[in-house]
């Protein structure tokens, strides 16, 4: 039986979530967060084969205590064990940081055979974590994963990239990020989710993971946010206000004179 | 030293992505404010087919490196990593730049995570004060800009697709072949065992000139495969906003913004679109902006060129009305 | 609605659930299954896998243990996001039930486990051409031959007919003992001499599956037998007592979509300068609608309590339960429609198929006069004279 790790995120809800004025990073302690929705399409490959090769499937997540609704939502999806990696030295980490606090985590619950994460998360959007993540344990990365077969015990991950689509073999252990257009994601499991209240995530801090405080949170983060600004708009053009008819008729009217309408 | 600036030139079969020669163009304005030299690095598998890429000797670098080894062929991320990291560590470049294409996501933070360096996505727009480079990019769902610095060299970046035009250069650059080390390890983990080219026209939406794009202000999927009609009637393509893709209302290759398309048409229709930042990064660009909304404050109606304050449905409605009527 | 009945925490958690099911693999897709008569496994694969099919499963068997109170809550709110999904999920329950209530240790252990996860459905066979309300009038029969029985016959409008694998057939062994000759069987998809007929073409509960079953020489080991010889009936009629509660609740669940839609429809729709719920022929409708509504489902639900209480004769109760519920949600989604008008009656909207939907229900798992009949007797017997 081999081990899958999948590490998901949990982001704000849309709407609830504040920048702190002095870091200009996200307040996430403060936001109800949902699980990043391409991270959903990484538990199911994930599960699948779970279902198929009888993997041990576990999920891991570095955030705030007000991850673990999450995480337990997460439980009930079907996974064996959930992790909570949580510290406030860790609070402001970029990618770089929080690829080390992966990589460390991911290091304690080796050996495994595959590490799985969604292509990218919706507040960040970098999708630089799984790479990123890779290189700092020198295992290989598939990134954009569109479907992961287990095949005769090799992974073939296809995933399209700029110039076609792939199909590539790899070696285990590697990480593999899913992008999210998956044709079906399973329900919670109601028996998971009666017994719900009685599961809680293992918690990691910096006291097990051991890393330097230079190296995560915002003093290990080399990328800094030095400025936010709202992008200024100011109404450039002409505003017109009435029935739609009539203003349907000013545009066809405006659409003939720069020669987009004949 | 640091007097560099490499800018990956993502190649195969004989062609280079047109996103590494966007990125040239910010670069070559960086490089001239803070006097470095832009070097186009070019992974190929094979040499006549990289030396006749036409575009070689029009690019906007200052110098083009090229590596050449069988293994290249498909830009495996692990082997990518090994070569720029080796070429980072032997000439300690001011940055390090990607194109945001899949690639470029792919290798960028696999270097970086090497070298230990930050990395910048999806940077739109770059600002140089007081000899500090400032990396600007749209964040966090909320209508703003971040200004990003990064605090070790070299600076890295992937720079948003779309963002820039091509632009030529006077001078032919200076191109030579890099030999690497008799040990290098020129191996990789990831084996190709089936390629199936992608078809040879670009998404038809990233390059047309006339878009009609529909967001939530249409209210209903019905509403939305409106624009269809409307398109063909203007010989236009039809995209959405994030959430209207999420709601199923049209397919996600047709979503414009940051984790989509980017579009430069010469009209822009926007039916019942707020503007949010992660939508407008994709179509800032359009010459000529029109917004129909029902907010006369939202975003999208100060961008726009000609703005009608108008629920979406009833003007698209009345418009098609019209339009089919003078035919 | 107007009346919110306390439930437990559980109940909550198992609604949240089916909501969840519903707004992802139903919705969406409700009426264009009802337009192409289209059966899709997705919806059926999610219930599977979120344990629901293992609702009244007893526990030993990987099952939930639930009883009929809590399959009703689910089939309730299966049918408000679409009663042929909720169909082939409660005709299901209605096969499974033989082996629950009747079968061997052994027939249980075979069988339950691979129910409660959804692996494989059932259906329940009893109706043939010339025996619907008149189901005595059977004419299958099952040839006891050595170690093995052997089925002829054909048996009508099995619900979930092709897509089941477990197929409990009502046949006579005895055929000049009438009733008391006929027994339970359990067949399988694949066995020798079953054959499924063709797909019916339906009214309503168009996302569900309707066929013939066909034994021709059908041969089954006799391990299918389920309980005894001569307790076909036995076990028929007891699973339909269990079972008749589901189908009140899907007339819940149908009756409460039809009357949200409707309602909403009205607050919106202005004529003559005002919503049409303004006026008091269209206002009073909807008030009749909720009284009736309610009534019905607070009669399903305390049946079904009634009958997790462990009351050994509950035919007539469950008989009201169905029978009630069923005609209310015929006259509300009628009301449906006509509170509507135009919009009603165009496919484009949702109302229509909750009213074709609704008037199997007042035909299937036995008629509404059948029903009648038998809460009358059930009442008779109450009375001494």
């Amino acid at each position: 039986m081999g081990r899958i790790v999948v590490c998901i995120k949990g982001v704000p809800k849309p709407g609830t979530v504040k920048v702190d004025k002095e870091t200009h990073t996200l307040r996430r302690e403060s936001a109800e967060l949902i699980l990043n929705p391409p991270d959903r399409s990484a538990l199911e490959v994930a599960l699948r084969l779970k279902d198929q090769a009888n993997f041990e499937v576990i999920a891991i997540s570095m955030g705030p205590p007000n991850m673990v609704p999450v995480l337990q939502k997460v439980y009930a999806l079907g996974v064996d064990d959930i992790y909570l990696i949580s510290d406030k030295a860790f609070a402001g980490s970029d990618t770089l940081a929080t690829s080390r606090i992966l990589a460390r985590a991911l290091s304690l619950l080796s050996p495994f055979d595959l590490v799985i994460m969604g292509a990218r998360s919706i507040d960040g959007e970098t999708g630089q974590v799984p790479p990123e993540t890779a290189s700092l344990l020198n295992l290989p990365s598939i990134t954009y994963v569109k479907e992961l077969r287990f095949v005769d015990g090799k992974f073939i991950a296809i995933r399209e990239d700029d110039f076609g689509e792939e199909e590539i073999e790899f070696p285990s252990p590697a990480v593999v990020s899913i992008t999210p257009e998956i044709d079906y994601v399973r329900p919670p499991s109601l028996k998971r989710l009666l017994s719900l209240k009685d599961v809680n995530p293992k918690v990691l801090t910096n006291a097990e993971l051991n890393l330097d405080e230079a190296d995560i949170g915002l003093s290990g983060s080399p990328t800094q946010v030095a400025d936010v600004f709202e992008k200024t708009l100011v109404s450039r053009g002409e505003i017109f206000e009435g029935e739609p008819d009539e203003l349907a008729e000013k545009l066809i009217e405006i659409l003939k004179e720069k020669g987009f309408l004949a | 030293m640091a007097e560099y600036i490499f800018a990956f030139g993502q190649c195969f079969e004989g062609k280079l992505h047109p996103a590494s020669l966007e990125i040239l163009t910010p670069l070559r304005e960086v490089a001239d404010r803070l006097n470095k030299r832009v070097i186009l690095i070019g992974l190929a598998d094979d040499k006549e087919k990289f030396l006749a890429i036409p575009e070689l000797k029009k690019l906007l670098a200052d110098e083009v490196w090229y590596i050449i080894h069988p293994n290249l062929k498909h830009l495996p991320d692990d082997l990518c990593e090994r070569v720029l990291v080796y070429l980072a560590r032997e000439h300690k470049p001011y940055g390090i730049f990607f194109p945001a294409t899949k690639k470029g996501l792919s290798v960028a933070p696999r270097v970086a995570g090497s070298l230990k360096t930050g990395l910048c996505a999806h940077v739109n727009a770059f600002e140089i004060k007081d000899g500090n480079l400032f990396l600007l990019r749209p964040t966090y769902g909320e209508n703003i800009i971040a200004k990003l610095i990064s605090l070790t060299l070299p600076i890295m970046a992937t720079l948003a697709l779309n963002a820039f035009p091509i632009k030529e250069a006077e001078k032919e650059p200076l191109i030579k072949e890099i030999k690497l080390p008799e040990d290098f390890d020129w191996s990789t983990k990831l084996t190709i065992k089936n390629f199936k080219p992608a078809k040879k026209e670009p998404s038809r939406l990233s390059v047309a000139k006339v878009v009609v794009a529909g967001g939530m202000g249409l209210k209903s999927k019905e509403n939305f495969q409106m624009l269809f009609e409307l398109g063909k009637i203007l010989n236009a393509e039809i995209g959405g906003t994030r959430p209207a893709v999420h709601a199923g209302w049209v397919e996600a290759d047709r979503m414009i913004g940051v984790s989509g398309v980017s579009v430069r048409p010469k009209l822009y229709l926007a039916f019942g679109i707020s503007g949010a930042i992660q939508h407008t990064v994709g179509m800032e660009g359009s010459e000529f902006i029109v917004s129909i909304n029902i907010d006369k404050e939202a975003p999208m109606m100060k961008m726009a060129h000609v703005g009608f304050v108008c629920d979406a449905p009833s003007f698209l409605k009345a418009l098609l009305r019209k339009l089919k009527a003078k035919d | 609605m107007l009346i919110e009945f306390p439930l437990k925490e559980e109940h909550k958690i198992m609604i949240e659930l089916i909501k969840e099911i519903g707004e992802t693999y139903i919705k969406p897709y409700s009426l264009e299954w009802d337009e192409k008569e289209a059966y899709d496994p997705t919806p059926i694969k999610a219930l599977a896998q979120a344990d629901l099919f293992g609702l009244i499963i007893p526990k030993e068997y990987g099952g939930l243990g639930f009883g009929t109170f809590e399959m009703c809550l689910a089939v309730e709110w299966l049918s408000y996001f679409c009663a042929g999904v909720s169909t082939t999920y409660a005709a299901s329950f209605l096969g499974a039930y033989p082996i629950i209530l009747f079968g061997s240790k052994d027939q249980k252990e075979r069988y339950l486990p691979s129910i409660a996860k959804g692996e494989k459905l059932c259906a329940f066979a009893l109706t043939e051409p010339q025996a619907g309300s008149d189901a005595f009038a059977i004419k299958t029969t099952a040839k006891k031959d050595g170690d093995f029985y052997i089925l002829n016959g054909i048996k009508q409008w099995i619900t979930n007919g092709g897509i089941a694998d477990i197929y409990i057939v009502i046949a006579l062994t005895d055929p000049a003992k009438g009733a008391r000759g006929a027994s339970a069987f359990i067949v399988e998809k694949g066995d020798p001499g079953f054959v499924v007929g063709k797909k019916e073409k339906k009214l309503g509960l168009r996302a569900s599956v309707t066929t013939d079953l066909i034994f021709n020489d059908c041969r089954i080991p006799r391990e299918r037998l389920i309980a005894k010889e001569g307790m076909g009936f036995m076990v028929a009629l007891k699973t339909l007592d269990y079972a008749r509660c589901g189908a009140g609740a899907q007339a819940l669940g149908i009756a409460q979509a039809a009357l949200e839609v409707s309602l909403k429809h009205a607050k919106t729709r202005v004529q003559f300068g005002q919503p049409v719920y303004q006026f008091q022929a269209v206002s009073h409708t909807f008030a009749e609608m909720a009284m009736r509504l309610s009534s019905a489902r607070a009669l399903v639900y305390s049946v079904c309590q009634y009958i997790d209480s462990g009351a050994k004769d509950f035919s007539g109760a469950s008989a009201m339960a169905k029978c009630f519920a069923t005609d209310q949600a015929m006259w509300i989604t009628e009301r449906a429609i006509q509170m509507m008008g135009g919009y009603g009656y165009m496919r484009d909207y949702p109302v229509q198929k909750f009213f074709r939907d609704a008037k199997c229900l007042q035909i299937y798992e036995g008629t509404n006069e059948i029903q009648r009949n038998i809460i009358a007797r059930e009442l008779a017997k109450w009375i001494k004279v």
